[in-house]
């Protein structure tokens, strides 16, 4: 048998391959590349309902996402919902890129240290992996704090209604997002624009 | 080939076709990011299908 465990920690990390969305072009067959998110979220779905209607067994399931919506589902819409949003213009490319990725790595690096060292040693861990994510990626320290101790206190609350693949990408962008426009933070690098425009 | 076998290797695929993309248009920092964060896992899923191809 494939290692479940594992399996799971590869289907996660790969899942911040979503940033490759901002190296699309902005048309794709004549149609604009924020519809693609659109059809993206509704195949995820689709996935999803079949799994939940026809008991469809997917491997790397946990035995409580039988009857319930499964991580990989919140995972996608919070992703899909930050480039939407990305779209609109409200949320800023650099933070939006370096979410995704941060809550891709995070929550399995939080799992794997909770499991190996403790409860302690795992948020210390966390936040060492979001902030160096942050810093790496948007390049400013304060933003890189601040989003790194939102993300892992998003990780800590086990909600059934509310997963945390979701919270830990909502909650950090949109409170840095705030306090940016109540002027609390500095403006980004590049007003945060990383990628000019797509292959 | 499983359907399983095959939706890891389109993974691996996905992995090294994105991080590629990423050095290709001059953004080493989340090629980088990228390789390294699915680099263990990816090694450790591949072991673990070879161990069992072993056993």
């Amino acid at each position: 048998m494939i290692d479940e465990q594992i399996y799971r920690r590869f289907n996660h990390t790969i899942a911040a391959c979503f940033v490759i969305y901002f190296l699309f072009p902005s048309e794709i067959l004549n149609l604009q590349r924020s519809y693609y998110i659109v059809l993206f979220w509704i195949l995820v779905i689709s996935v999803e309902m079949a799994r939940l209607t026809k008991g469809i067994k997917i491997l790397g399931m946990r035995d409580y996402e039988k009857d319930r919506i499964a991580s990989f589902v919140w995972f996608a819409s919070g992703s899909c919902l930050l480039l939407g949003i990305y779209e609109m213009g409200i949320f800023p490319q650099s933070l939006v890129i370096a979410t995704i990725i941060m809550a891709a790595y995070t929550d399995p690096v939080i799992g794997e240290a909770n499991k190996r060292w403790g409860d302690k040693n795992g948020i210390i861990c966390g936040l060492v992996c979001s902030f160096a994510i942050y810093q790496f990626i948007i390049g400013v320290f304060i933003y890189s704090i601040i989003g790194s101790i939102v993300a892992v206190i998003s990780e800590r609350p086990k909600i059934k209604w509310f997963d945390d693949d979701l919270a830990m990408q909502i909650i950090p962008i949109t409170s840095l997002v705030i306090l940016n426009w109540l002027n609390l933070l500095p403006d980004l690098v590049k007003d945060g624009v990383i990628i000019g425009g797509g292959i | 080939m499983s359907i399983t076998k095959l939706y890891i290797l389109a993974l691996y695929l996905v992995a090294i076709i994105c991080s590629t993309l990423f050095i290709v248009e001059e953004h080493y920092n989340i090629a980088i990011l990228l390789i390294l964060g699915n680099a263990l896992p990816g090694y450790k899923l591949a072991e673990s299908l070879m161990r069992k191809n072993e056993d």
